[in-house]
């Protein structure tokens, strides 16, 4: 793992997801893709299990940093993160519509983890917040397994076919 | 062997990351929050860059011969606080108080600064800005965007702070609407709206009137503009009274610059045209 490539490149994305990324909100709710989420996944697949538990914390460090508070993401992302480079071992998850899949559901159930952190923390809640949450992780879903290939490229990372 | 240890590892990594995070997340929000504002002033030049470009991507183009909507709205919103000074300075001489202020920000100082980066969606109303308490910035002071009035400060770095949109979910701003001599608590419902309640039907309200901050000691010395009615309709729950639907008086979403008001500030000098 290049660890220095991964800290630079966390940061890029970072600064991405708090200002560019609006450029593709859609709907009046803002809906936008995660691009860390996305990462996380890619990670997940990508490294292995230690690797993937390290990148996943910090990845969830990285979205909470743009978030309205610190601990939700760090403990949701790091918790599905490290789950699912363990499932990875039993599955393999190298299709392009798996890693669609893949992403979905960590987005989805990671979000709705953070939301309850948060309630738990005593921050705001929205009424449509499980819409916010299904949204963007389909969002993501749909543009994830093509960052894939640019991360693979920044990461050096080799992606085999099975 | 090496293998053993890592497997060790793995599970102590995972420990300590999770102890980490439950840390992070029952810290008290004033420690937390220094992370990201550091995050926000460390890479101010970057989030500051994207987000004029997303704001040009969404922003269209006005029509030539024609006043932006942008301009128009600061223009009104100015109108607005001036007026609403006109009504302050009647009472005023009706009185025969003796006040010696006769403006909302006379002998106030307006600090500049730049929207580095904005979070706004249904759960948070919040820009993050460039200037902190070395600028003389401290919680619960006044932000206003076009001339009116956004949120109020509500943390801070040394060169740093973040701005809660009266929008927001947590925020609640004492108002008064438009000719109606009654208080109200404006609590924000995320995005770009906020709600006023408990305001009975016998008042006329209307969509477009506008809604005034009422003055704070210390740190708001007249009412000023803060948004509009957008919808008001009768309340499902309590049909006596209205539901009204509050709409920033400026569009936040294009800010790229607001001024922090900073009322009796220690320099007498700091006045500085609102319309700037």
């Amino acid at each position: 793992m290049r660890w220095f490539r991964f800290a630079v490149f966390i940061s890029i994305v970072t600064v991405l997801q708090a200002s560019l990324v609006d450029i593709v909100a859609v709907t009046t709710a803002n809906i936008k893709p995660d691009l860390l989420l996305i990462l996380l996944v890619f990670f997940a697949i990508y490294c292995n299990t230690s690797e993937a538990i390290v990148t996943s914390f910090t990845i969830g460090f990285a979205a909470d940093i743009i978030g309205p508070a610190m601990g939700p993401h760090t403990i949701s992302f790091g918790l599905f993160g490290t789950a699912l480079a363990y499932l990875h071992r039993l599955i393999a998850i190298k299709k392009i519509p798996h890693q669609s899949l893949a992403i979905f559901i960590v987005g989805f159930f990671a979000g709705v983890l953070a939301h309850f952190l948060s309630l738990l923390r005593g921050q705001p809640t929205a009424t449509n917040i499980y819409a916010v949450v299904f949204g963007s992780s389909l969002y993501s879903s749909l543009v994830g397994p093509f960052l894939f290939l640019l991360s693979a490229w920044w990461m050096r990372i080799k992606r085999r076919k099975t | 062997m090496a293998r053993k240890q890592i497997r060790v590892s793995r599970r102590m990594l995972f420990t300590w990351f999770m102890l980490a995070g439950f840390i992070l997340l029952f810290a008290p929000q004033k420690l937390t929050s220094k992370f990201q504002l550091a995050f926000a002033h460390l890479f101010r030049f970057p989030l500051s860059i994207g987000r004029n470009i997303s704001l040009s991507a969404r922003v269209q183009q006005p029509l030539r011969d024609v006043v932006s909507r942008r301009e128009y709205n600061k223009i009104q919103n100015y109108l607005a606080n001036v007026e609403q000074e006109l009504n302050q300075k009647h009472l005023k001489l009706k009185k025969l108080s003796g006040y010696d202020r006769l403006y909302s920000l006379e002998g106030a100082k307006l600090v500049m600064a730049d929207v580095s980066t904005d979070a706004i969606d249904a759960l948070h109303a919040e820009l993050i800005i460039n200037r902190g308490h070395i600028d003389g910035l401290a919680v619960g002071q006044f932000v206003l965007g076009d001339n009116s009035i956004i949120g109020t400060i509500s943390e801070l770095s040394s060169r740093t702070a973040r701005v809660k949109l009266f929008t927001d979910p947590t925020s609640k701003i004492a108002v008064k609407i438009e000719k109606l001599n009654i208080d109200r608590i404006m609590q924000g419902s995320g995005n770009y709206s906020a709600k006023i309640p408990l305001v009975s039907k016998e008042h006329d309200i209307k969509a477009g009137d506008r809604v005034y901050a009422r003055k704070e000691p210390g740190l708001l010395d007249a009412p000023m503009i803060i948004a509009k009615v957008a919808k008001c309709k009768q309340d499902d729950e309590n049909p006596s009274v209205w539901d009204i639907t509050v709409e920033p008086a400026c569009n936040i979403e294009i800010l790229n610059d607001v001024a922090v008001i900073i009322m009796n500030p220690a320099s007498p000098n700091g006045w500085m045209n609102p319309q700037k």
